[in-house]
């Protein structure tokens, strides 16, 4: 890192002038702080302080060979010398919050997107804003076997989800979801109904073991309504699906016959 | 020609005079609010389903009084959406229809910043009161370090006479005044843009000015 300064008094500021240069052959990031007594007046455009300026001072990406001039003020005594560079890291030059470059996306055209990712935050909706949907979708990450919602089914994490069901609402993958998620609710119902089971005409010790299990008797106010809500919703969904099960067992498309003839 | 329509703060008017600048310069306007889509959808691959990866950006193209490009409106498609692949889906768009017109939503996020990235030049939204103003002034700098020229700025919803001049001065750039005018709020939803339904009015001069000031 080649690095120059210079410092001027102009009343009780200190204006403190230098450069930057990364001679490494590999972007890397600086840190370059003041070691005036007092805390660094970053350079503002229109009142608003430039990219990566703080009171303590500045951090900056420097391409290979490339060069930077700095400028700030300080209302303190000059020091010698008035800035130091702090720290000096490696930066990964294919580093995006994006994660891994989609496979058709054209990186040399893309550098001012580039640019844009680093520099601002994440625009996408958090992870679990979107599983609380009913058309959560694939997740990012190491920690997708958490989420309840992710079907077996469910793409192969590559930085690109797949287009969800807003496109494709009826597509297998979707569907795999859909039914994992009703599992998932029957197996809710059907928790509340073996302990409501359990509970029914019970001896004392099982209904002492329930209530140890739930942790006080609190937690069963409402059961035998919820278990009876259950019951009704259930014996609806029970008809409809079976009428479905039926009609779809009944159904016979010619579909390879319209193929031939298409 | 790509021109993007910010203004940093929400709720300014950014969608509505996209749709009617992009009626004005016989444009596609694109709604590149990745998660708070404002223009008419409307069945069929949308922004999302092209920044995935899974549509042709030709394929979204809407046919109207003025050719939309929808975005879907789920949480799951945002997050799937790609912002690295916004530039060549807007490029494609360009090549095929000329103008192009960039919704862009309210905030500093990547998804703000990336379609002024993108753009040519931008045009700035701002209500003629002081905190959207502000907002503004933070989405010129992102503008100006993103290298998209600001061509001018739209004063929007005025009802009584703004201090245009101190606008101007805070933005660098030229301060149209959009008047209050209800065809103008309706023009998106009926999708008729008012520079065809009331060509004589204040509002669709002022659109037209708008347009005048964007290059090419």
């Amino acid at each position: 890192m080649d690095f120059a300064w210079d410092v001027d008094r102009e009343g009780d500021v200190s204006l403190v002038r230098c450069r930057v240069r990364n001679d490494d052959a590999v972007p890397r990031r600086v840190r370059i702080e003041s070691r005036l007594d007092a805390p660094v007046l970053p350079p503002r455009r229109g009142g608003v302080a430039e990219e990566g300026w703080d009171e303590g001072g500045v951090t900056l990406r420097l391409a290979p060979g490339e060069r930077r001039a700095l400028g700030f003020a300080a209302r303190a005594q000059p020091a010698d010398p008035p800035v130091e560079v702090a720290e000096v890291t490696a930066v990964d030059p294919v580093e995006r919050p994006g994660g891994s470059s989609p496979t058709d996306a054209d990186d040399g055209a893309a550098s001012a997107t580039a640019a844009a990712l680093q520099r601002l935050g994440d625009h996408r909706p958090p992870r679990d804003a979107v599983a609380g949907t009913a058309d959560g979708m694939s997740k990012r990450g190491g920690t997708d076997d958490s989420d309840p919602q992710t079907g077996p089914n469910s793409p192969p994490d590559d930085g690109v989800e797949s287009p969800g069901s807003s496109a494709a609402p009826a597509s297998p993958s979707g569907e795999a979801e859909w039914f994992g998620a009703v599992d998932a609710q029957l197996e809710a119902v059907e928790a509340r109904i073996d302990r409501a089971e359990r509970l029914t005409d019970a001896d004392v010790a099982t209904a002492t073991e329930v209530v140890a299990e739930v942790d006080g008797v609190e937690e069963l106010s409402g059961l035998d309504e919820r278990v009876a809500a259950d019951a009704t919703r259930l014996r609806a969904l029970s008809e409809r699906a079976s009428a479905l099960a039926a009609r779809a067992e009944a159904t016979d498309a010619p579909v390879e016959a319209l193929e031939r003839l298409a | 020609m790509i021109l993007a329509v910010a203004g940093g703060k929400g709720g300014v008017g950014k969608t509505t005079l996209a749709y009617n600048v992009a009626a004005a310069l016989d444009a596609v306007v694109v709604d590149a609010d990745l998660g708070m889509a404002d223009l008419p959808g409307g069945r069929g691959p949308d922004l999302h389903d092209a920044l995935a990866g899974a549509a042709d950006p030709i394929e979204t193209l809407r046919a109207g009084p003025v050719d939309i490009v929808p975005c879907g409106r789920t949480l799951a498609g945002a997050r799937a959406a790609d912002l690295r692949r916004l530039e060549a889906a807007v490029a494609a768009i360009e090549r095929a229809r000329g103008t192009v017109v960039l919704d862009c939503p309210a905030g500093r996020r990547a998804d703000a910043g990336v379609p002024l990235a993108v753009a040519d030049a931008c045009l700035l939204v701002v209500s003629p009161r002081a905190f959207a103003l502000a907002d503004a002034i933070r989405t010129r700098e992102l503008a100006r370090e993103l290298d998209a020229g600001l061509v001018g700025c739209a004063v929007n919803r005025v009802t009584e006479e703004p201090p245009t001049g101190a606008i101007a001065d805070a933005l660098g750039a030229p301060a149209s005044v959009v008047p209050a005018d209800p065809r103008v709020g309706r023009s998106v939803v009926e999708e008729r843009p008012v520079v065809d339904t009331a060509p004589d009015s204040a509002a669709a001069a002022a659109v037209r000015e708008l347009a005048r000031r964007v290059p090419g």
